[in-house]
């Protein structure tokens, strides 16, 4: 056993942060550190893609042929860590995480050249149309419905939790073809190449927060054509499944961010007052509470160590829900733990302030503007990608099949 | 990044847990833990016989110069069969110590051990619960024949039988903790023998004005080899605190899906299966953070924080899983017939020795 990385891995890492420390514009960095979700600011966080992609590095996790970066595991997680220290704004995942893996497992050739590059030189972005209004993590239950005519289907019903729908020129979404047999069958896994098709509407929905993230879309006879299927008609359910392994594995590590928000909530620890007097990094209680996220922090990023050196936890069938369900946690605790450092500091509500290159001041710290909305925000971790109550009772099956 | 066993280190586990299911079922340990014998002298012959004992010593010292990560491997096994047998404090902590001396009389002793014809206890808890040595009250007075020892020790694991007895004083003179090693027929050692609730052969031990000569001392300023020594200790403690963890969650599974209530399997009662779940859950957070800083200490790289991850990660998930367990069982967890108290037991003695997790979280948030 060890846990070196090699001086070729070292010598990596030295030039990612040097790109990193060199490249990014001072918007790309305020929208970084004004990051209070998984979803970066859309603007500065697409120019930074270009950039990435400029340099070659947009798709780490993509096959080489596809424009990836051909890095090995242990080269992905030195970047994820690099990228997290330098504040960077995350990449948006629905078409390089998502549809963009998705494609190249399963689309045709005709729609890997259409689709890939522009995903991949940040050009295009993609909505993901899963959820409705009745379906969240039941995602079988879906209804939205597309009839076939001619070569193409038409759409009525609507989309729900379409993040960023509103910046997206292209959507993949599930249809409801039939209603025959199991609830599974009769799903169709379609892309949409345009976002404005006559009929269809997108509608932003505040969240808690303040800010439009999350979206419903509208179909009212919405004719798009058949050419958009990936897989069969009818079987978009495994096409989903698979997918669904991009996003709950993921194979991006979570743990440098957290470690990241622990460190800036220490940080302001040191700068905040207890009502004990004294500074609250000093407070007993603190430190208890906040040692006892940063072992668990820790925890998980060994987890992720292992899972990427190839170790057999990462082979149990259970890995994706246990991995998902402890981070997405984790997520929430440690926006917990930044809310309380900034107490009352945090309490403004200063939607202007955060908005990247806004002049407006932020009351109190850069600290106090983050911790509310990413508070806020994080209450989706546990409900988003399968709510962790579905998580938990396949893990519970897996144990139940002896795992 | 290689957090894989060795093909040796899976024999040597391999090996360990082929003799213990042969020889050490629930009720022959049951029957040793009641019996009037400290543990197993058949075990401990066996368990020097298999190498066990000279594996984490020097070649130099007549040892086997095995790393933390053979230690780790077969100690998972001591804590699915809740050995009695006092390997992580006789040989880890009291080995080790006696290991990190120039003293001539320790590569004697050392000897001894790793031969299993001697038992060495640690003594070094006084009762505050830490693994701090800035709290150690035992007083060590210099003489022109050597030194007088004052104080008590308490839970010491094998303190009771052992030969010899590895010291912990402050030096009067210089405020530093120094190391003895003090031979069972000294004059002035009380000894009061107990067993611990999960089974070990335990004793209280005051020194009323103990004199050993000059030669006694095996370091005058032990406080850096102490956090090593200890460290090491805990890496083995935290493999049998998994070990006891992995069969909670197997025993406690399989349980659920057998036992019915209301006409089904418990498990299929979404409460429960979450509450399997979450053992699940706890049991990847402590294996993989087990195995980490295995792998940190075989890079010679562990640091105190690590030490701090790792023994307050164990000692909280380890009971979590233990309440779990019980709770699941029912009426029956509480039993003294059926094994997950006794598992629950040793997990609870592990988070309490050497500071328990609150004082380890704590120590981590602190920095």
């Amino acid at each position: 056993m060890n846990v070196e990385f090699s001086p070729e891995l070292e010598a990596f890492r030295r030039e990612v942060a040097e790109f990193f420390a060199t490249a990014p514009t001072p918007a790309i960095r305020e929208a970084g550190r004004k990051t209070t979700s998984v979803f970066a600011p859309f603007d500065q966080c697409m120019a930074w893609h270009q950039i990435l992609y400029e340099k070659g590095w947009a798709a780490p996790h993509w096959p080489k042929e596809y424009g990836g970066t051909g890095w090995s595991v242990e080269q992905r997680f030195i970047f994820a860590e690099e990228y997290r220290k330098a504040d960077l704004p995350p990449l948006l995942p629905q078409s390089l995480g998502m549809v963009g893996p998705l494609l190249i497992d399963l689309g045709t050739e005709e729609q890997k050249a259409k689709y890939l590059p522009p995903i991949l030189k940040g050009q295009d972005f993609w909505a993901q149309g899963y959820s409705e209004p009745g379906s969240g993590s039941d995602l079988a239950s879906l209804s939205c419905r597309a009839e076939a005519d001619g070569d193409d289907y038409i759409i009525n019903g609507s989309k729900i939790w379409t993040t960023y729908a509103h910046h997206a020129n292209r959507m993949f979404m599930l249809v409801r073809t039939s209603t025959e047999g199991k609830k599974q069958a009769g799903i169709t896994f379609l892309l949409l190449d345009r976002m404005d098709y006559p009929g269809m509407e997108v509608r932003p929905i505040y969240g808690l927060d303040g800010f439009p993230e999350q979206c419903e879309v509208f179909f009212d006879n919405v004719r798009v054509p058949q050419s958009g299927r990936v897989g069969e008609e009818n079987q978009g359910w495994s096409v989903a499944k698979h997918l669904l392994k991009h996003e709950r594995g993921g194979g991006n590590a979570a743990s440098p961010t957290l470690m990241r928000y622990l460190e800036r909530a220490r940080a302001a620890a040191c700068e905040t007052s207890s009502p004990f007097g004294g500074m609250l990094a000093d407070d007993p209680v603190f430190q208890r509470d906040f040692g006892e996220l940063e072992a668990d922090v820790t925890s998980l990023s060994h987890l992720e160590k292992l899972a990427i050196s190839g170790h057999e936890i990462a082979r149990d069938p259970a890995f994706p829900s246990m991995n998902k369900t402890i981070n997405s946690e984790l997520v929430q605790r440690a926006s917990v733990m930044m809310s309380k450092v900034s107490g009352v500091g945090g309490l403004a509500r200063q939607l202007e302030a955060l908005r990247v290159g806004s002049n407006v001041e932020p009351q109190g710290s850069e600290f106090d503007l983050i911790t509310m909305p990413l508070y806020l925000n994080s209450r989706a971790t546990t409900i988003y990608a399968g709510s962790n109550e579905v998580q938990r009772d396949l893990i519970a099956r897996s144990l139940a099949a002896g795992a | 990044m290689d957090f894989s066993y060795s093909q040796e280190q899976v024999m040597l586990f391999d090996s360990v847990t082929r003799y213990l299911e042969k020889n050490y079922d629930f009720d022959s340990r049951k029957a040793l833990v009641a019996s009037d014998e400290p543990w197993s002298a058949n075990v401990w012959a066996q368990f020097a016989e298999l190498g066990l004992l000279a594996l984490p010593f020097s070649e130099e010292h007549g040892g086997l110069g095995g790393s933390i990560s053979d230690l780790v491997s077969f100690s998972r096994s001591f804590g699915k069969h809740l050995v009695i047998e006092p390997f992580a404090f006789a040989i880890m902590l009291s080995g080790a110590a006696l290991a990190a001396s120039a003293n001539p009389r320790a590569a004697e002793w050392i000897e001894k051990l790793a031969s299993g014809e001697a038992v060495a206890a640690f003594a070094y808890e006084e009762g505050n619960g830490t693994a701090s040595p800035e709290l150690i009250a035992m007083t060590a007075q210099e003489n022109d024949a050597g030194f007088v020892l004052t104080g008590e020790k308490r839970i010491v694991i094998a303190g009771g039988d052992a030969d010899v007895l590895v010291v912990a004083a402050k030096m009067c003179a210089t405020g530093k903790v120094a190391l003895f090693f003090v031979e069972r027929s000294t004059e002035g050692l009380s000894t009061s023998p107990f067993t611990t609730i999960d089974g070990r052969s335990a004793a209280n031990i005051r020194f009323d004005n103990v004199r050993v000569g000059s030669d006694a001392m095996l370091l005058d300023d032990a406080s850096d080899a102490l956090d090593r020594i200890i460290a090491q200790a805990l890496i083995v403690l935290s493999a049998e605190a998994l070990g006891a963890m992995h069969a909670l969650l197997d025993i406690t599974s399989e349980y659920a899906m057998t036992r019915k209530q209301f006409g089904q399997p418990i498990a299929m009662f979404q409460a429960i299966a979450h509450r399997l779940a979450d053992m699940k859950i706890a049991y990847a957070k402590a294996l993989s953070t087990l195995t980490y800083t295995t792998a940190l200490a075989n890079s010679g790289a562990v640091t105190a924080r690590d030490i701090h991850v790792l023994k307050g990660q164990l000692g909280k998930l380890g009971r979590e899983i233990g309440e779990s367990a019980i709770q699941v069982h029912g009426g029956l967890g509480l039993t003294d017939e059926l094994n997950v108290g006794h598992y629950h037991k040793r997990l609870l003695a592990y988070d309490a020795m050497f500071g328990d997790h609150d004082y380890h979280l704590r120590k981590l948030g602190q920095r």
